[in-house]
């Protein structure tokens, strides 16, 4: 079991560290949630029964752990962008990581984790399966969230 | 959106090779497991413990009073609650799984009734116990001196007081509290979806 659980480990933590980055906006702290998904994946790998994808299994109790993770969001990075933002001329890799997590810090709670699991690619139905909704009102969200995100895109001067 | 596809490219390219590798992470869990069990099998053992001691203080003390044996029955009877108690406890923490968040929102009010519950009747029963058997126990060991007498049983009666009116409903209140704020947190998010 052991080595099965270090191959998942390695296929799946940095699409579990995106996701709570994506919930987090805080390296350390999206770590620490991270390690706790895997904690409990490893707690409960002998009862999966694959009756879905591990990586459908492994999201849903990450994005649970995100969504517990009260007084950590507490402190999280939630500040609004300044009203006039100077166009950047080159941004940088990191630098457009950084906004993008900035924007998806705006959102709502499970807007954030929504938004994550679709820009890990996930298909609509398996992010309906994760965060238990029926497909076409995770459509709709998805909907919504793109049109928030264009907005603070366009507004910073992206994606005109 | 038009331009997911870049959205998605900068997300990927979020730097991974901080993650702690396999062998930190099996560390962890094995101190993460060993860390909950420790504290949950020190409270057990500690009640195994002192109650372990009253029962060898039933054998070697021989005692010439009836108060005092009642008041051994009441102080081992109360050890052996807090025993089973948190045996239950280790159970039920250890059956907890990776619950869906409308599963997690059921399991917390359980807990909450389960605390209510063990407020008002398993820890009654409990410091009930201790509180009787403590007042009877002592009796025989300073019965023949008043002002030892009166000292004792005001110490023993402030303690008792101390813990029923103030210690009590103030840990029940703050973890009744912890909790619902727990509950009222995971509902609004709920509601979001």
């Amino acid at each position: 079991m052991q080595q099965s659980f270090e191959e998942i480990y390695t296929q799946y933590s940095p699409q579990v560290f995106r996701v709570c980055m994506g919930y987090i906006n805080d390296p350390a702290q999206a770590r620490d949630l991270t390690q706790e998904t895997f904690i409990a994946v490893w707690q409960n790998l002998s009862s999966f029964r694959n009756e879905s994808k591990l990586s459908t299994w492994i999201l849903r109790i990450a994005t649970n752990n995100c969504l517990r993770a009260l007084e950590k969001s507490k402190r999280m990075v939630t500040t609004d962008l300044p009203f006039d933002i100077p166009l950047p001329h080159e941004e940088t890799q990191e630098e457009k990581l950084a906004f993008l997590y900035k924007c998806i810090a705006e959102l709502e709670e499970t807007e954030r984790i929504i938004i994550s699991l679709l820009l890990e690619d996930l298909p609509q139905a398996e992010i309906a399966t994760i965060i238990g909704l029926t497909e076409g009102n995770t459509r709709v969200k998805i909907h919504r969230i793109k049109e928030k995100l264009a907005v603070k895109f366009r507004d910073h001067g992206q994606f005109e | 959106m038009d331009n997911l596809n870049d959205l998605k490219k900068i997300w990927l390219s979020a730097d991974t090779s901080g993650l702690p590798d396999t062998a930190t992470i099996m560390r962890a869990i094995c101190k993460y497991r060993s860390q909950k069990l420790i504290k949950k099998a020190a409270l057990i053992l500690a009640a195994i413990f002192l109650t372990a001691v009253m029962i060898s203080v039933v054998f070697l003390y021989k005692s010439v009073m009836i108060s005092t044996r009642l008041g051994e029955a009441c102080i081992i009877g109360a050890g052996l609650i807090l025993v089973f108690t948190n045996i239950g406890s280790i159970g039920r923490l250890y059956n907890l799984k990776s619950l869906s968040n409308k599963e997690f929102i059921a399991y917390l009010e359980q807990v909450k009734i389960n605390r209510a519950k063990y407020y008002r009747k398993t820890q009654v029963i409990g410091l009930s116990l201790v509180s009787l058997g403590l007042l009877l126990y002592i009796y025989e060991g300073v019965r023949l001196y008043l002002w030892l007498l009166l000292a004792s049983y005001v110490f023993v009666l402030l303690y008792i007081l101390v813990m029923w009116l103030v210690v009590r409903p103030r840990v029940y209140k703050r973890q009744a509290k912890k909790l619902d704020a727990t509950i009222k947190e995971m509902k609004r998010l709920a509601d979001q979806f």
